[in-house]
């Protein structure tokens, strides 16, 4: 299969400078299966790349390769064209942001943003300024004699924030640094660690298995999955193009109809479904004619009664059951021989959707995806 | 016990555990505060009413030349032997936590085995083995054999401290540009110096509180506090020895509370390490 | 294939350089143990079947009596060389050796050995019988006993220690069998040791239950202060706790003042310096042992249990025992051992609250060492002592799993 393929934005991006390239990496644990499997990647200098993926998936194994806490079993990692492979940590000149932020619990909040520069023999005159910035640089200015137990979650986050920037790294690694804080707080920090990101032009490499902090946060993600690279791109073309049935279903919601291939042009592929409907979507890559395919449909880019007939697609369909959402409808139906075919529709105007009630579910080729099933390695 | 007793079965029940716990709480702590008055008790009896007070039993303990050796060699020992059974208990422990190897469930099992072993075995193993090299009646041989005794001790508490010590924080020490040396010197010690400080007060306490080894390997002017209050106790027990007691139970005091405090702060850290 | 062997032996390669470091780190540590408590221990454990000291001082006399056949008449040739060596070592005057060691196993011994060397060392005359001139010094000489004593006496090795521990012996045969009543006292003393600790250990776990259940169930801050009413004794000397019994128990006393203001006696009752004085002593100082296990089991088992059970419709008291009690075994049981296991080797407490008829094993392995120089006895007394010990504790750690071994 087609392993970490590289899309046109990455191979413009990679041109731009080689920051981090993994080379044919690969880990294992036990030394029978492999938790990382011939991964390579681009890193390019300024970009914020997210790995994404289910756990297990190999993403934060490829991040503590990266940081220097696990040796590759074999391939290659470079920094800025520097074989750093078997660099240990302390040499490699990281920033690193810890899931539980890791600060030190016996040193105060300014001791903890020192200690990095103590380590490089800063002068202390320096390192005293220095502190000082970066703690003004997340706001937490007033905050620099307590104790870390002494401060909340979010608080905690930005010290550890600032201690990884302090040093003024090149790169810093993010380990699910949002994964402890509550939905809103979380929310927050996603858009501050943004705007450093674009403050300090630093480069990111950040994980996640929080599709929605991936698609908000990143220049480029990349999807894992079984110790490989799915798809790497940018938020937009992933979810919109996804390359791959796990890609489609890992990000976002999606309804999934199969059949065959029974027509495939250029971009385009009519899938037609065991009860002979003929469903025209965009194609995915690798699909052949006659062969097994899925069509993947967002939930909401279809709709339901209006204009149908001005789109490419529309079938039939009947409601089994509306679920209010505040901003929108969530209507279940039965229809492309499945039970549980999701529509996101508007609250206004949806009077009309009782169960029982048969409608016409509508959407253009471009809104769904036609992508080969995947067997089983 | 955490909802409220309704019935009167359950009441009564509730009641009589109370009552026959505290009757244990009193058991263990009534004794040793018994004995303390006597010492001030100006009688050559060890037994109440009061007669009267006096410090002359304390006069007499800080006057007798056998006392002033006797808290000498316990400090002669009892330090050195600490000092022995916290370095090798906590470079085992760290090592013991670092790894997992085949026969580690035996080595473990071997470095605590000193605190089951009846000392007496120990002390007789100690007193044939001893001989041959020079080493019984040696402040060598008896430093040796409460740093083994001590070791254990140690090994407990450190391992205890290594298990609820947070790895992210030696990696976050690591990644910040911290070299191996300065990660163990400046984060991993200072967390664990809880630890090991309760591992060498209990070390401290064992070697300090010890009489059959001493009884068995130590010369007569090695005699140390426990050896004379052993001795005390068989051969002429008078107010002399309450007056031992009471500061040895000041002493048994004031490190309880050492300990307890060191588990609160080692318990800070440990919630402070986590979220 | 190849890459899986490579990818094998890569890793093994960073598991081998971590476990060198682990094993580095505890070497130090296992070597000390092993030359300060290890060593020691197995050389004393030899010394239980060992058995050299009468053919150092009687060489000839130990080579002649391995061939002889109990039951056959013993040859010319080993009193010729018994009645040498008798000879040779009353003049080198180390006789009392095998005077001694013949008198663990013949009654007499001592005294038929060191009379009949006296009154050869007088006489420098060579005796046409050896045998003749033996059995008229003393006619035990012609006694089989006395040739079988000779022989088990021989060495290398030899199982009269052991034997003698569980108060067994070989007769002229070389059977093994029951030793007189009036020499067996192992056994009774065995069955004290194991019956002390079973007493103490019921003791503290019928006393340690009450008072782990309040203090494991108390808030924070009640549990916390109960807790260091707990760890006192626990950190208190072993001896000022002694003494402490002995000043409360002792006949003029506060308990037996104490029972004679109520009424419950007219006269003193003897506490101390008896079995009662050990019990209760022990107790004392083993109870914070059996108290913390059941406390920390007893924090781990959530309430939502005991609620749960009694909103499915069970009486507490039903719901205490069928649902609360069977969660507290393993910490029930990981205390109950550690008391009986550390009560078994107990010294110092037996030695200063306890009668004559008191002490256990631990008493008198340490008088064989020091008063009377049995060492063998003494070292066989040990091998007992420790494999109920090591036993016991391989069943703990089993149980409790050596990680849960917690102090304080």
């Amino acid at each position: 299969m087609q392993v970490g393929s590289v899309g046109s934005d990455a191979r413009e991006i990679a041109r731009a400078g080689d920051f981090v390239r993994f080379d044919k990496v690969e880990k294992s644990y036990d030394g029978r299966t492999l938790v990382v499997r011939q991964l390579d990647l681009l890193v390019a200098r300024g970009e914020f790349l997210t790995l994404l993926g289910p756990s297990g998936s190999g993403k934060t194994t490829t991040l503590m390769m990266l940081a220097g806490f696990e040796t590759p079993t074999r391939g290659l990692i470079t920094l800025e064209g520097r074989d750093i492979t078997r660099v240990p940590p302390h040499k490699r000149g990281l920033g690193m942001v810890f899931q539980n932020y890791a600060l030190f619990p016996h040193m105060s909040v300014r001791e903890n943003l020192a200690f990095p520069l103590e380590v490089r023999g800063v002068s202390r005159a320096e390192i005293g300024e220095r502190v000082t910035r970066a703690l003004d640089m997340v706001r937490l200015g007033k905050l620099g004699d307590r104790r870390p137990g002494q401060l909340s979650g979010g608080q905690q986050q930005r010290i550890a924030l600032a201690r990884a920037l302090v040093f003024e790294p090149k790169l810093v690694l993010m380990d699910e640094p949002l994964g402890a804080l509550d939905k809103q707080l979380r929310e927050h920090m996603q858009y501050e660690i943004k705007h450093l990101h674009e403050r300090l032009g630093v480069t990111v490499v950040y994980v996640t298995h929080d599709q929605g902090e991936a698609l908000t946060m990143s220049d480029r993600v990349a999807v894992f999955n079984d110790g490989r690279i799915q798809q790497i791109d940018r938020p937009r073309t992933i979810y919109e193009h996804p390359d791959t049935a796990f890609v489609a279903q890992f990000i976002g919601e999606n309804n999934k109809v199969d059949g065959t291939v029974t027509a495939l042009g250029v971009g385009e592929a009519t899938v037609t479904t065991a009860a002979g409907q003929a469903i025209r979507a965009e194609a995915g890559p690798g699909l052949s004619l006659g062969g097994r395919a899925l069509v993947s449909l967002r939930p909401e880019r279809l709709s339901l009664a209006h204009g149908a007939d001005a789109v490419a697609n529309h079938f039939p369909g009947t409601v089994v059951e509306t679920i209010y959402h505040g901003d929108h409808l969530r209507v279940r139906l039965e229809a492309l021989g499945r039970d549980d075919f999701v529509v996101k529709a508007p609250v206004s105007g949806s009077e009309a959707l009782v169960p029982g009630r048969t409608v016409d579910i509508g959407w253009r080729v471009a809104d769904g995806r036609a992508l080969p099933i995947e067997t089983p390695a | 016990m955490s909802h409220a007793p309704s019935t009167l079965t359950e009441r009564v029940a509730r009641i009589a555990l109370v009552v026959s716990a505290i009757a244990v709480l009193v058991f263990l702590v009534a004794p040793i505060l018994a004995i303390l008055p006597l010492s001030v008790n100006d009688s050559e009896f060890l037994t109440y009413p009061m007669r009267g007070w006096t410090t002359r039993w304390y006069e007499s303990v800080f006057a007798s030349e056998k006392w002033r050796l006797a808290v000498m060699n316990s400090f002669l020992i009892g330090i050195p032997a600490t000092v022995i059974a916290t370095v090798l208990g906590t470079l085992a422990s760290i090592g013991l936590a670092m790894a997992d190897f085949r026969g580690k469930a035996a080595i473990s099992a071997l470095i605590l085995s000193p605190l089951v072993v009846p000392i007496v075995i120990v002390a007789v193993g100690l007193y044939f083995f001893f001989a041959p090299l020079g080493l019984t009646q040696t402040y060598t041989g008896l430093i040796v054999a409460h740093a083994a005794l001590g070791a254990p001790f140690v090994v407990v508490t450190v391992s205890a401290a290594l298990a609820s010590f947070d790895r992210n924080l030696a990696r976050a020490a690591a990644s910040l540009g911290a070299p191996p040396v300065t990660v163990f010197r400046r984060v991993m010690l200072p967390i664990l110096a809880p630890g090991v400080a309760s591992g060498a007060l209990f070390a401290f306490a064992a070697s300090f509180d010890e009489v059959v080894t001493v009884m068995l390997l130590g010369a007569p002017h090695q005699r140390t506090i426990p050896r004379e209050m052993f001795s005390g106790l068989r051969d002429s027990f008078n107010p002399t020895i309450a007056a031992v007691a009471t500061l040895l139970t000041v002493l048994a005091v004031a490190l309880l509370l050492v300990v307890e405090a060191l588990r609160l702060r080692a318990e800070r850290l440990k919630t402070r390490a986590g979220d | 294939m190849d890459r899986d062997v490579d990818l094998a032996k890569d890793l093994k390669r960073a598991e081998r350089r971590r476990r060198m470091t682990a094993l580095a780190l505890i070497a130090p540590l296992f070597l000390f143990l092993m030359a300060s408590f290890v060593a020691p221990i197995v050389d004393m454990l030899r010394r239980s079947v060992v058995d050299t000291e009468l053919a150092e001082v009687w060489p000839a006399t130990a080579a002649a009596v391995k061939h002889w056949q109990p039951g056959a008449a013993a040859p010319d040739a080993l009193y010729a060389a018994l009645g040498a060596d008798l000879k040779a070592s009353a003049e080198a005057r180390t006789i009392a050796i095998a005077a001694r060691r013949l008198n663990y196993a013949l009654p007499n011994g001592r005294s038929l050995v060191l009379n009949t060397g006296r009154a050869l060392r007088a006489d420098d005359t060579a005796p046409a019988s050896w045998r003749d001139r033996l059995i008229g010094l003393d006619p035990a000489w012609g006694e089989p006993a006395t040739l079988v004593a000779l022989q088990q006496a021989s060495g290398p090795a030899t199982d009269f220690y052991l034997l003698t521990a569980v108060d067994m012996e070989r007769d002229t045969a070389g059977a093994i069998v029951q030793r007189p009543a009036q020499q067996s006292l192992y056994l009774q003393v065995l069955g004290r040791t194991l019956m002390i600790s079973l007493v103490v250990t019921l003791v503290c776990l019928l006393l340690g239950f009450p008072l782990s259940y309040l203090v494991a169930n108390a808030p924070a801050r009640t549990g916390n202060l109960l807790m260091i009413l707990v760890l006192l004794p626990f950190w208190t000397s072993l001896l000022v706790r002694s003494a402490a019994w002995i000043v409360l128990l002792q006949d003029q006393g506060v308990v037996n003042g104490a029972l004679q203001a109520l009424g419950i006696t007219d006269g003193p009752i003897r506490m101390i310096f008896n079995r009662t004085g050990v019990v209760i002593a022990m107790t004392h100082v083993l109870l914070p042992f059996m108290i913390m296990p059941m406390i920390a089991t007893m924090k781990s088992i959530p309430p939502t249990y005991m609620r749960a059970a009694v909103s499915l419709g069970a009486h507490p008291a039903v719901a205490f025992v069928r649902v609360y009690l069977p969660q507290t075994v393993p910490g029930v049981a990981a205390g109950a051992l550690l008391v009986f296991i550390m009560a078994l080797g107990y010294y110092v407490t037996p030695a200063l609250v306890g009668g004559a008829e008191d002490q256990m094993l631990a008493y008198f392995i340490a008088f064989y060492t020091t008063s009377s120089a049995n060492w063998g006895l003494a070292a066989a007394l040990g091998v007992i002592l420790l494999g109920a010990t090591m036993i016991l504790y391989l069943v703990y750690a089993r149980l409790a799993g050596m990680g849960q071994v917690k102090l304080g």
